[in-house]
Parts: C-alpha cells; structure tokens; sequence
C-alpha cells in the first residue's frame, strides 16, 4: 500500500529523472535543415559549378543544328548510320531523332542557310538521310531535289541518219573524166549519249516480307513507258553488279533488280547515263501485315530531257 | 538558450556542408542553353572530325571553316592541325586521322607525322 506522498512523486521516465543532453536535438535538426538550404543556396545559385564538360543535350538550339549538320556531313561521307543514329541520340531529342533531323534541315532551308558556304550540301546531306529511312519534311519543298547545277549540254538535233540512195543507172560523170575526185562526205553526227541523259526521279525506300532487301529498278522513256535492255550498275565499297532490265518475266520489260546485304551501303546508276544515286542501305523494318522484314528500294530512271 | 544556439549553430555548419557537397557535386547545376564554344572537349573534337569527314566528303574549306568557328576557336588551321597531331600521337582511329589530315592539309598546315596517314596507291 503506497502513500499519497509517493504516488504523488513523478513517474521514473520523466524528464526531471534524466540527464541532461549537452546539446539540443530539436536545435541541431534545425540547424541541419537551415544549413541545407543554404548550402544549396550557395551551390546553385550564388557559385554554381563551373560549366567545363556540356555535352550535345546541353546546347541550344542553334548549337544543336550545327552538331546534327556535323554529324550529318560525316554520314554523307562514311555511310556508317549506326554511328550517326548515336551521335544523335547524345542529343537526347525529344522523340524521333531521324524526324528531328528533317525538322531541322526544313528551318535551316527556310532561314537562308543554304547561300551560307557549304550550306545546300549539308541541307542535302539531312535531306539524303532522313529520306532514306523513310522520313519526311518541309526542305523538299523549299529546295528542289535536282536543284544543283546540272552541266549545261549544246544539243545537236542530228537528223536521222539515212541510207545513201541505190545507184541508178544514169551515167555519172567518174573523177578521171572531170579530174575532180568525188569524196563522199557523208557524215553522221555522234550519237553518243551525254552524262545525265537519264536521271532518278524517283527514288523511295519501302518494307515489304515479300520482297526483302532488294533494289528493284524501273527505266521508263519521257512517256513513261518502259524501256527494256537497259543497263544499270549496282555499286558499293567492294564491288559493282551490272544488271540489265527486262529479263525477269512477268515483272515487266522495264525491270531489274538486285539483292541487297544487309547493313552495306549501295548506289545505282546508269552507267555512263546517269549520276550515281544516293546511298541505299537495307536494314530491319516491318511492312504493313506487321511482319519483320528488311527495308527495300525502289528506283525510276527517266531520260532527262 | 544558450545551449539551444550552439547546438543550432553546429547542425547549421553541418547542413551547410552536406547542401554544398549535394549542390557542388552530387547534383550540380546542368546548364542548357550552352553554346557550341562550351562543348566539353571531348565532343569538340568529335564534331571537329565530322566536320573535316564532311570536308573530306566535299572539298569545302570555307564551310569547314564556318563550321568550326563556332567552337570559339580563333585560329582554326592551328586548331585542326594541333588536334590532327594530337590524334597522331594518341594513335586513335586511323580514319578520323585521315580526315582531320586532309582538313589541315586543305587549310595549309602540314607536318611529316602525317606521311604515314596519306592513302597508298595500288600499282
């Protein structure tokens, strides 16, 4: 049975039973947090870091344009899409990159870059890459695709050579007779056809399971009808193929084409007729059933003039 | 009260040293905005051999030079020939040599360490 006078005593937990701390808890949180503050304060705002290490992401958009025309220049001139793909993926660009390439090259045609020294090469340089993963933008319409000065050629209208008539009977006087020799001078004009006597004029990359990785390669006449016997020639870093367009049956006697590997880059062209195309290169893609398959290509060759 | 202000004053000193390692070296401040002239020179050079790869493309010393100038760059020929040694001498992709070669070479600058990085031609 305890007394009043000692239920009345504090219990033992009581703060009057306990040591005193040297420090207070409460003051040192406090004083944490105030710190925090403002050392973030100081670190951020008053002497932030110095920039030494900005990497592509961190440029403006003026920065960003230069680097992706950079990059753009050097897959014009190795054809490695992988390490162009890359460099602008260190961009962090908000959705498509190959997209944001065609955005790009659309504002720079727009804003003039093209009379800047080098210019319409690099606009083209984007344009050849974005198109030929099957993107597209605005610079096609703001600079034509056969735009560049193409070499000016005097045409010669020859007309047809025809054969020299059959001897008739009538006498002709002979040279000994007149003491002029003859000398027949018949002369027909070259015929030869110059460079560019036919250009691409259509030039499309497309995803089909039925018909993966091939260059398939039409040559119409200036009527659009097709024209067979012709010759094209596949090029890439090792190699070229000729192939001639008519001899496959039933896919027409404008046709013919060429098996693609994957991952190489080609270019066709007439040879002697034509400029090289751009550069093709097949890689993994789904057509419109879904199915996995690897990008193809289609190309028109048309007289030029 | 007394012993409140120290112990304030002591959590202070040491938050303030925690925000300034979070601020200075954890989370520092990333800049946007930057212009090309404060790329890191890790991607200067890479865009410098793009650059002399779209030369070697094109023959355009001019547009190389546009090109470059927005690195900050005052002299580019030095520029482009230091960094063609550079690589030389760090003996990196004999490609992006070959371009950065041709570039200087294209703006006037050659050295006898680039002998070894000319193509050879076939007989």
């Amino acid at each position: 049975m305890t007394t009043p006078e000692v239920s009345a005593r504090p219990p033992r937990s009581s703060r009057y039973y306990r040591p005193r701390r040297p420090i207070s808890i409460v003051a040192v949180i406090l004083g944490i947090i105030a710190g925090i503050a403002g050392g973030l304060y100081v670190a951020w705002g008053v002497a932030p870091v110095e920039e030494v290490d900005t990497a592509p992401w961190q440029l403006n958009a003026q920065g960003q344009a230069d680097y992706i025309v950079a990059v753009m220049l050097a897959y014009s001139q190795d054809s490695d899409l992988n390490k162009a793909v890359t460099r602008l993926l260190e961009l962090k660009l908000e959705g498509d990159p190959i997209q944001h390439v065609a955005e790009v090259a659309c504002n720079l045609a727009r804003a003039g870059y093209v009379a800047e020294p080098g210019g319409d090469r690099a606009i083209r340089a984007m344009m050849n890459f974005y198109q030929l993963q099957g993107r597209v933008g605005c610079a096609e319409q703001v600079m034509p695709v056969n735009a560049q000065p193409s070499p000016t050629f005097d045409l010669l209208i020859a007309s047809t050579p025809t054969l020299p008539p059959p001897p008739t009977k009538t006498a002709t006087p002979d040279g000994f007779s007149t003491g002029v020799t003859p000398t027949p001078t018949v002369r027909v004009a070259p015929t030869i056809a110059p460079q560019q006597a036919f250009t691409i004029v259509r030039l499309e990359r497309f995803c089909d399971a039925d018909f993966p990785g091939i260059i398939e390669l039409y040559v119409h006449d200036t009527g659009g009808a097709p024209l067979p016997g012709q010759r094209a020639r596949v090029r890439w870093n090792e190699g070229e193929s000729l192939f001639i367009t008519g001899v496959k049956p039933g896919r027409g006697a404008d046709y013919g084409d060429f098996d693609m590997t994957p991952d190489i880059s080609y270019t066709v062209d007439m040879p002697g007729l034509s400029d090289p195309s751009d550069v093709m290169i097949s890689s993994g893609c789904f057509d419109a059933t879904g199915a996995q398959t690897r990008s193809s290509y289609r190309v028109v060759f048309r007289p030029a003039f | 009260m007394l012993r409140f202000l120290v112990s304030l004053a002591l959590g202070a000193v040491v938050g303030l040293m925690v925000g300034l390692y979070l601020g200075w070296v954890q989370f520092p401040l990333e800049y946007i905005n930057s212009p090309m002239s404060a790329l890191d020179p890790k991607y200067s050079d890479e865009y410098s051999v793009m650059v002399a790869q779209g030369f070697q493309a094109d023959a355009d010393a001019v547009g190389a030079v546009q090109r470059l100038r927005v690195l900050g760059v005052e002299n580019v020929p030095e520029y482009v020939f230091q960094q063609a040694e550079r690589y030389i001498t760090n003996s990196r992709s004999p490609l992006e040599i070959q371009a950065l070669i041709a570039l200087s070479e294209g703006l006037g600058r050659s050295s006898p360490l680039f002998d070894q990085y000319r193509p050879v031609g076939v007989p």
